[in-house]
């Protein structure tokens, strides 16, 4: 049993409050990120998950057993930093003891075999022996995972552990996590700004958004079928426009109508259209003007003006289209979202 | 295009380096001409050649007494200046709002005058403890050997990263480890400087154990002006050079703890 449940937490430093009415069970072995805009509270409710940051109110359950009034170091936690924060005057592999060694876990034999199992599941078994200095980031990043799962804890934290790192090493640690993580399963709760992080490497998404949860649900859920406008806007980047809705058809503000999915309530509402879900060509329903277009390589971005209000939309490279000039566009009425105005 | 510095002003700036280098050495070259000269009286240059004043200091009781008063009391010093330093240094690194003014009072001494320093403390130690012992001498000593060993420590601490402590907690460590596997390693740089300081400070530290000495508590500097006062011959070259000796030994086993340590540590 290594579940992990926060119940009803509250956090203020002074007078700002920076977490209110955090409820949120992962389930043993589940890997769950936490996502949201830096300020949102993320790194605050891991800090108070670890311990190093106390509750205002409410309550944090480790597999079972209340935790709340516990310091880190008496709970059965790891944690990894942004800045790794290895021990620079001890080796990898004195590193990695380390947890083992405070906590005097096993016999010196044992550590040094767990020790050397945790960095083969890392691949960094023929280095045990170097100064953490004399390693790249990417090799600090993976002692530092090393250590953090050495002592085999109910519940490993990571906090934004792939920011530090340049974009290909960050693509191949990320396979490489869920990949660890598919073998040891462990409980983990993972902190991270970035959508296509916590979409591609977690179980479930809790969306975070001025200190409390917009929205928690599986990656495919949530990017499909965001429940709230801040939802659909941070994930995906979404265009919002408002609508009145009646009999199957949204009108917006300039009076252009489109078809919306059918049962659709009626009333005013807000669309969330993904740029890529947009279709430029002469069937569309609607008229928009190019303000601008920006080459992205595979693709170009056009910035366009519906309805008095600039969406973005995304199209192939073989789309040329000049400032200035009127386009059709469409969407196909299951690709819309509506949201409550 | 930066514009390439004039030849004569680098000729310039190293004449005044020559000038400046020389004007720091040649006290030292002086001292150590004298101390193998074989003259009766301090004579600069130095005729002849002999170590007969070495002989003499070495034989020397007064001389003798005082070296071993001077190392026992260096050595205590840099231990406790050591101790009391870096706990200072390692709770003002973590002090918030009133650390400043704590701070300014441990490093106080730094600038406050050591004779006024010197004649309080005499006049307390007097009232309340009578006669000057070598505790008194132990005591001014630390508190003017302090601030160095603080400064050098918080200049250490002041660059590490903050999270490691953090860190160790999340991995359990009680406090007392998380002092010993932590702090202490981080500060260990700072303290090696301070405590190599504290050691010349106390060593050649020559206001204070005037003021506090007595006749059976004669520090080496002191011994020296004794000397110099009441009959001057090349002996106190002989032992200025041999303390002079001391201090570049000193410095050069610190370089290599330090050189160590830095491989070591990162």
């Amino acid at each position: 049993m290594s579940d992990l449940k926060l119940t009803n937490i509250g956090k203020s430093f002074g007078k700002v409050e920076v977490l209110h009415g955090i409820d949120l069970t992962i389930r043993s072995g589940e890997f769950v990120a936490l996502l949201g805009a830096s300020g949102c509270g993320k790194t605050t409710l891991l800090r108070i998950v670890a311990g190093l940051d106390s509750v205002g109110s409410g309550k944090v359950e480790i597999g079972g057993t209340d935790v709340t009034d516990l310091p880190p170091e008496k709970r059965d936690i790891a944690m990894m930093f942004q800045s790794y924060a290895l021990l620079p005057h001890m080796s990898v592999a004195e590193n990695v003891r380390f947890p083992l060694r405070m906590r005097r876990q096993g016999a010196r034999s044992e550590q040094a075999a767990r020790v050397k199992a945790a960095l083969e599941t890392v691949r960094l078994a023929h280095l045990a022996e170097r100064m953490p200095r004399q390693l790249s980031g990417g090799q600090q990043q993976r002692v530092a995972l090393a250590r953090a799962i050495v002592s085999d804890p109910k519940v490993l934290l990571l906090d934004e552990p792939l920011s530090n790192l340049d974009a290909r090493l960050r693509e191949e640690m990320q396979v490489e996590l869920i990949d660890i993580h598919r073998r040891i399963g462990l409980t983990t709760l993972f902190v991270t700004h970035d959508q296509d992080e916590a979409l591609s490497l977690s179980d479930r998404v809790v969306l975070m958004n001025a200190g409390g949860i917009e929205q928690e649900a599986a990656p495919r859920d949530i990017y499909d079928a965001p429940a709230t406008a801040y939802a659909s806007s941070f994930l995906g980047a979404a265009n919002l426009l408002p609508a009145e809705i009646s009999g199957g058809q949204a009108r917006l503000a300039d009076g252009q109508t489109l078809a919306v999915p059918a049962g659709t309530g009626a009333g005013a509402a807000t669309l969330a259209l993904r740029q890529e879900n947009i279709d430029i060509g002469p069937d569309g329903s609607l008229t928009a003007t190019v303000v601008t277009r920006v080459y992205l390589g595979a693709r170009h971005r056009y910035i366009l003006d519906l309805a008095g209000q600039r969406i973005s939309v995304l199209a192939p490279a073989s789309v040329m289209l000049e400032p200035g000039s009127a386009v059709r566009i469409g969407i196909a009425p299951d690709r819309i979202r509506v949201l409550p105005a | 295009m930066v514009r390439a510095v004039p030849g004569w002003v680098r000729i310039g700036a190293w004449i005044f380096v020559l000038l400046a280098a020389l004007f720091l050495l040649a006290p030292l070259i002086v001292v150590m001409g004298v101390s193998v000269s074989e003259a009766q009286f301090i004579a600069f240059p130095p005729k002849g050649f002999s170590l007969r004043w070495y002989e003499k200091a070495l034989n020397s009781p007064a001389y003798v007494d005082a070296f071993w008063l001077s190392l026992r009391l260096a050595a205590l010093v840099t231990v406790s200046a050591c101790i009391l330093g870096g706990a200072a240094a390692i709770g003002l690194s973590r002090a918030r709002r009133s650390g400043g003014v704590v701070e300014t009072f441990f490093l106080s001494p730094l600038v406050l005058p050591s004779i006024i320093f010197a004649i309080g403390l005499l006049m307390v130690w007097s009232a309340i403890f009578g006669p000057t012992s070598f505790h008194a001498l132990w005591l001014a000593h630390t508190v003017v050997a302090l601030p160095y060993v603080i400064r050098t420590t918080l200049a250490v601490l002041a660059e590490r990263d903050p999270h490691l402590e953090e860190a160790a907690r999340t991995m359990g460590a009680t406090r007392l480890q998380r002092l010993w596997f932590v702090t202490l390693p981080q500060c260990r740089p700072g303290l090696l400087a301070g405590a190599f300081f504290a050691f010349n400070i106390s060593f050649d530290e020559a206001v204070l154990s005037l003021f506090l000495r007595n006749p059976n508590l004669v520090t080496l500097p002191v011994q020296i002006y004794g000397q110099l006062e009441f009959s001057p011959d090349p002996t106190v070259a002989a032992v200025s050079t041999l303390m002079i000796l001391i201090t570049v030994a000193l410095m050069l086993i610190l370089e290599r703890m330090l050189g160590l340590t830095r491989f070591a540590s990162g």
